[in-house]
């Protein structure tokens, strides 16, 4: 189950790459990014984490990682995060929504509507929360630098 | 100053971020020598001026089309990197962009539509569907992708062109929920609208906001809602087909 899942995972972030026009030595990077963000994902559960916070930790890791990968691989980070979150995408709950209100039911359609847009919410504060991690301990690296060098 | 607009340009139109569009520029100008150096970018247009000699020059180039090619960003990135680098010259530069500018997209389009038709497929497979849902929205994902092209050549309005091609796609998952029922109609509909997810939008927008890039982000995440709310309009239109 977990294989399928980090299979899966894994091809559709790779094929999220190229419909972007990723460049190609950076493809495999932005599928691997989107598999270890899944993993991730669906190991946090099991911990006994709700999902907003799963899906929180696991953005924050995708933007952590491409922030990584940009520096070695010398490329933009984008490349990686935008395949990265894929597979985290709220879609059932979106769906789910819709049907509610197809269906009359306003109050669990909000109700839905309200996950949703908390998921997504927890999508983008894990984003940041990755790019202003990552540029505070680059501050610190360099500022390290700076006092060895006085 | 052309060698800088047209490196801004091109970032701007393959779908780049205002903030890495204003650095690159700006980088470009102070290592060609110029003093004074301001740049501004919103996702539709870019200013650029600088004092050289004396003189003041300020241009404004627009950006009317935008698409979607991370390729060109890389490039552009790595020539802007070299010539601040000293690694080659203005002219280098600027023929380097050129190519660029007119370079076609790195994938086939026959390629683009498969990987749509494969990213549909393997996520509603990770939604929670079986082996049989994958050829159908995989097919579905296609429909989507297929017609998002060719209604780009009519319809001007972006969002339109997006609530039509969900549209469609729902119909088709509609079509094959209707012909074999032990398929999902959820998993189908969920895998399908998948090649419209604004990812590129909404990551923009943010790391516009966090480089303090207020109006370029705002406006990237009104296009990030936009987007969604006509995919949204399109399945339930779809789903009240049903019935």
């Amino acid at each position: 189950m977990l294989l399928k899942g980090l299979a899966l995972s894994l091809v559709s972030s790779t094929a999220w790459c190229i419909l972007f026009n990723v460049p190609v030595r950076t493809i495999l990077a932005g599928g691997m990014a989107g598999m270890i963000g899944w993993l991730v994902f669906s190991t946090l559960p099991m911990l006994g984490a709700e999902v907003l916070l799963s899906t929180l930790v696991s953005a924050s890791v995708v933007s952590l990682l491409s922030q990584i990968l940009s520096i070695f691989l010398r490329v933009p980070s984008t490349n990686f995060s935008v395949a990265g979150i894929i597979p985290l995408v709220p879609g059932s709950l979106a769906y789910k929504s819709m049907l509610a209100f197809v269906n009359n039911d306003y109050m669990g359609g909000i109700t839905l509507a309200t996950q949703t847009m908390m998921v997504a919410g927890a999508i983008a504060s894990g984003l940041i929360l990755g790019i202003s991690v990552f540029t505070i301990w680059r501050g610190a690296r360099h500022a390290g630098k700076r006092t060895q060098r006085n | 100053m052309d060698t800088c607009l047209l490196a801004g340009t091109i970032i701007l139109k393959s779908g780049g971020e205002t903030y890495r569009t204003e650095e690159t520029m700006t980088w470009i100008a102070e290592a060609a020598g110029m003093d004074d150096v301001n740049s501004s970018a919103t996702p539709t247009s870019v200013i650029l001026s600088f004092r050289c000699q004396g003189q003041d020059h300020t241009r404004m180039v627009r950006t009317p089309k935008r698409t979607t090619n991370l390729n060109k960003i890389t490039l552009v990135n790595d020539v802007s990197r070299r010539f601040v680098s000293g690694g080659i010259t203005l002219s280098e530069a600027y023929g380097r962009l050129r190519e660029i500018d007119q370079m076609k997209p790195i994938y086939p389009k026959w390629m683009q539509h498969m990987a749509a038709a494969l990213t549909s497929g393997a996520f509603s497979m990770l939604a929670g569907g079986s082996w049989l849902d994958l050829g159908p929205s995989a097919l579905a994902g296609l429909t989507v992708n297929l017609s998002m092209e060719y209604f780009e050549k009519f319809v001007r309005m972006k969002f339109f062109t997006e609530f039509s091609a969900a549209l469609f796609g729902g119909l088709i998952s509609l079509l094959f929920v209707t012909l074999f029922p032990q398929l999902h109609m959820s998993i189908l509909i969920i895998g399908a609208m998948l090649p419209l997810f604004p990812g590129i939008a909404i990551t923009n927008s943010l790391r516009d906001l966090m480089a303090g890039d207020l109006v370029a982000g705002v406006s990237r995440g009104v296009e990030a809602m936009l987007t969604a709310v006509s995919v949204a309009v399109a399945t339930a239109i779809t789903l009240w087909f049903r019935g």
